[in-house]
């Protein structure tokens, strides 16, 4: 019942402020919540944020915004491991620290003794209301009866109250609890993005001995990319692409996928449309001012910035058998950024756009592959990118540079003589559990565990969260930044890379058209 | 400065009501357009509407709807409504609205457009009289006389402005009636609903299976190809993930349909999936309203294309074209997603009716005397792809009523679905006209300067005219996907890809079922 009241009540924003005067009005005096709830007074620190790009991370959320999503609440809840964080504070705060976090553990860590103390206190009040109830059936003075009635509804009205808080205060606890970042690999360098450490460096800066033309003027000369019509029809930083550049975009794709494919991963095309709760649960913050979020109006959905969000929900709250497992797949699909706040960033011709088409690598695996799985996802990159004949390295990204749901994070950079630098062309990141917890994705061990008293029904191992990684395969426009800027030759032309030809229908070169 | 002030208060709402009472309080007798406003204070019947499909074609629009998005709102853009043809062609045009079942309202727009060329013609009085005014000012003059003038000149001066206003507004309301006026139709076009479309076409027959058939969702299931379950979770109902096969199967329909229509001397596009909702409406759809098909970016004037037609007709908005430029033949490739509002009740089973799908759409701009030949080209490249795949289709040209607002005449192909038992829309192909370029804007310059009338454009060049623009699928590959799922299934569950598809899947010749 007052669950169903709850939730009705949720409806209408709850602000912190309201809800501890609440509190201070209650009749029951219960001074161990009173003084607990004081901290909460002041306004708290920003949620989880997660950029599609390191490059364009923004791990600071203006204070109103903040406001307005903590007086909401959650859709959904993370299974957040809170007696793990209270026996690993330290390493908790070193971690949030080195990622540049802003996330309030000590807020989390005593809401949540909050919360604890909380929920013993509606445990012990139920006690004594079945205590009273208890008394009630036996055969009792008038007065006596008249006390026990009085104090079994005083007892009810306490819980009904107390009730309400625990789930204000949970929701709270989750709120706060979700900007905290997932763990850090040991391996990974400590500091900004400069402490990035190369893991890999292959070929080197072709050298040109003719003036070199960037991506945009080979696109205009060879009549492939029309981003001026596109400004008329869509906005900035949109584009068409025309001729080969079609036939280029497609023939990435199919190769990309071939390839893969042959690593034993699952082609899927998926939804571009999504509820924004599963993108929050991916660890992406759909609203705000600084969101890379596009949203249907009048709806709870929004588009996708990357197939991982659709490739996260595809086994959303599952139990999958440990003998499925890895499951490994490869998403072709177009990808929506609004690109927000990246005026001042590096966003010439294609780099930076609101939609683009891209194949993009999913593993969902028992917790001990999946540093195995990272290697496999970086190494697939790193062939593809050695097949196209690029020139780039591999770095292991810095703590700070690392978004919210990664334990590790490699990137690639490839040379862009149009740039004169290197530029992000792809990403890969294993998240361990951060949004299997949130996505609610488990397996069963096929196994029981040897540990531990095996309380569960029929013998049946415990579950446990699935880890996830995902790794860009091939996205598309940086790709083609690449590969016209560093394969054009002197008279205007482009080669195309020979493992592309076969998927081109044979065209080895784009001509300039005559006119 | 007139003008600004009433570009600043388009931004509120103007009902036609309190139009109206405005000119009830001016203080200038003006009896001419009081007694022709009259009419205007009824209600307006919907504007133009179109859907994606002619099967979900929608013609009537909620009352209350029309007042809040159309009456209301200032018309961001203008269509080129050759007013004069109309009222020409009274007749013609009034048939042809009741052919095509639309809800134009050609006596308002008649009327409104009497009402704009009379108030034209006063407004033009008052500034001759205003100027007579001035000119009288400049000689010498009584003091009398003078301040006679003085107030003339004053009173003149705000009458004008304010008859001017009413200009404006006069000709935002003939935009906005004379919008939902259809384009004409082409005389061999059998007039009457669906039941009168006439067959233009058939080719095949249907496969008779030996085995009891699946429709293409259980095979979709048996061979683990379609996962419509997750993406009800992930996004909603009628959303899917392509999984296997499938996805080399659509890569496969993309990439054939590319190179068979390339063949004809159709540039390939990909086009942005998100446009100005401007475009959206200039191209013939309705991109707001409880009806409308298309979704619309929240905080934006954006909305996602229903179909690359859109973005296709943008590429050369508010252009002049050479004429040796023509035509222009594109094939498109893109995403498509429609909110399919309403469509609960249509057939909506599995792939064949669903919120996101993947399209290869031909679009073509040419002279008006072309535009026959290439409805022709393009309805018989749709023919050969279909051939070539083996379908069982029939061509039909499409009834007056079953005619979006934009088409002239249009040829359907519906395919046999066996899972359905029945016939199913898998292309169109609309010859537009001259219906889309007046909105976008799209014109050419002969290059032959004309020889009938006299030569008064600047230089001796020809008058700009407006291009006949053409669209028509080439391949949407969800409903290729019912018919080839279902039309070539075999005893054993399997599915056969039919031989053109086969180099672009990687020689890929049958989808087994898999090993669990």
């Amino acid at each position: 019942m007052s669950l169903h009241k709850l939730r009705l009540a949720a409806a209408v924003p709850v602000t912190i402020s309201t809800f501890s005067s609440r509190l201070f009005l209650k009749p029951f005096p219960n001074t161990l919540t009173l003084g607990l709830f004081s901290r909460r007074l002041q306004p708290r620190k920003p949620l989880l944020v997660r950029a599609f790009s390191a490059s364009a991370a923004v791990q600071d959320i203006p204070a109103n915004q903040t406001t307005v999503s903590s007086a909401r609440r959650p859709q959904w809840k993370a299974s957040i491991d809170f007696k793990w964080i209270r026996d690993n504070k330290e390493a908790v705060e070193i971690n949030i620290k080195n990622r540049n976090s802003n996330a309030d553990l000590d807020a989390v860590l005593e809401l949540y003794e909050n919360m604890v103390n909380l929920q013993k206190e509606v445990e012990r009040l139920r006690e004594e209301r079945n205590n009273v109830a208890k008394k009630m059936k036996g055969k009792l003075e008038p007065s006596e009866r008249d006390r026990l009635v009085e104090e079994g509804k005083y007892l009810k009205e306490s819980l009904v109250s107390l009730e309400e808080d625990l789930v204000k205060l949970k929701d709270e606890l989750q709120h706060v609890a979700q900007s905290i970042p997932n763990m850090t690999h040991p391996d990974v360098p400590v500091g900004g993005e400069d402490s990035s450490a190369i893991r890999k460096e292959v070929g080197c800066p072709r050298e040109f001995n003719f003036p070199i033309k960037d991506h945009l003027q080979l696109g205009k000369d060879l009549d492939l990319i029309d981003f001026d019509s596109a400004a008329e029809v869509s906005g900035s930083k949109f584009f068409y692409l025309k001729n080969e550049a079609v036939l280029l975009e497609m023939a990435l794709l199919n190769w990309t996928l071939s390839q893969v494919m042959k690593k034993g991963y699952t082609p899927l095309t998926t939804p571009e449309i999504v509820r924004s709760s599963i993108v929050e649960k991916c660890g992406f913050q759909p609203r705000g001012d600084n969101t890379q979020v596009y949203s249907i109006d009048g709806t709870d959905q929004c588009l996708i910035g990357t197939a991982e969000i659709p490739l996260g929900g595809i086994h959303m709250d599952s139990i999958l058998l440990e003998s499925a497992l890895p499951l490994k797949y490869i998403a072709f699909s177009h990808c929506f950024r609004t690109e927000a706040g990246a005026a001042g960033a590096a966003t010439k011709g294609l780099y930076r756009v609101h939609q683009f088409s891209k194949a993009e690598m999913f593993v969902i695996c028992r917790p001990e592959d999946s540093e195995f799985f990272h290697h496999e996802l970086i190494q697939i990159e790193e062939d593809l990118f050695t097949s196209l004949g690029l020139h780039f390295k591999t770095l292991d990204m810095a703590t700070a540079d690392l978004g919210a749901p990664a334990y590790r994070k490699f990137d690639i950079e490839a040379w862009m003589p149009g740039f004169g630098r290197f530029g992000e062309i792809s990403s890969a990141s294993n998240c361990t559990d951060y949004q299997s917890r949130r996505l609610g994705i488990r397996y069963r061990p096929s196994e029981p565990l040897q540990t531990g008293p095996n309380k569960g029904k029929a013998n049946l191992p415990a579950t446990k969260f699935v880890h996830t990684l995902n790794a860009t395969a091939c996205a598309v426009p940086r790709m083609m930044v690449c590969l016209l800027e560093n394969y054009q030759q002197e008279d205007g032309s482009v080669v195309i890379p020979e493992p592309l030809r076969p998927f081109m229908g044979g065209i080895e070169l784009i001509k300039p058209k005559l006119k």
